[in-house]
């Protein structure tokens, strides 16, 4: 008897889900939309996905060297970039993230930490 | 005849329509000419100084950016069918690892 309660206990021990964990945080559906859209985690893992795609649009870019290109990289000043190389590197970026960069934003664009500001807080960005 | 010199900003500005309306070919070849070819002519006449060579080159960047977007549309209208193998490049990566896997 004491050895078949003592099976069954194991048994019920064995099978039990645990439901403490976990549902207090999340019960509420307001929580998870919050969890869902507004997350920090999210943003910061596409900003740092938008970096290394610029860096790797820029490093393939024929006159720079690929060495000097850091994400606080100045195109002018560091990559020893002209004016119109900058406008390529803008028609690039353009390209690799799929829209259209009006040209007062792009002649603003002359650091590759510019660059990744504006397109990660672009919308249409992808 | 003295002829309006553009500013810095003005210059850039036909750049990049030029860029852009390159673009908008759909055949290879002459997307790929037609950027190459503004590239390496605004880097030609970057050391201009005189105002009549720097007046008259920019002028003549206009007509071509006007010429541009005219045969844009012309070559919109009797596109390639087939599409240039350089089109195709990211599929025949794709179809060369899939006979690899075969």
């Amino acid at each position: 008897m004491a050895m078949a309660m003592a099976r069954s206990a194991l048994v019920k021990k064995y099978l039990r889900v645990n439901v403490g964990v976990g549902v207090g945080v999340d019960s509420s559906p307001f929580n998870a939309i919050r969890r869902r859209f507004f997350s920090e985690e999210v943003r910061t893992s596409f900003k740092s996905e938008v970096t290394d795609r610029v860096i790797s649009v820029v490093k393939n870019f024929q006159k720079v060297d690929p060495s000097k290109v850091t994400p606080n990289a100045n195109f002018q000043n560091d990559l020893g970039l002209d004016s119109l190389d900058s406008v390529e590197i803008v028609m690039a970026l353009e390209e690799e993230f799929g829209f259209e960069i009006p040209d007062k934003e792009a002649d603003k664009i002359n650091s590759i930490n510019l660059a990744v500001e504006f397109i990660a807080s672009h919308p249409q960005a992808k | 005849m003295a002829k309006v010199v553009p500013t810095r900003s003005e210059v850039l500005f036909l750049f990049r329509s030029l860029l852009r309306t390159a673009r908008q070919f759909s055949d290879y070849n002459i997307r790929e000419y037609t950027k190459r070819r503004t590239i390496d002519g605004f880097r030609q006449n970057r050391t201009l100084s005189d105002p009549d060579s720097i007046a008259s080159a920019f002028s003549h960047g206009e007509a071509q950016l006007e010429v541009a977007k005219r045969q844009a549309v012309v070559y919109s209208l009797y596109a390639p069918k087939v599409k240039s193998i350089m089109d195709l490049k990211p599929c025949f990566d794709g179809f060369i690892l899939f006979c690899f896997i075969l």
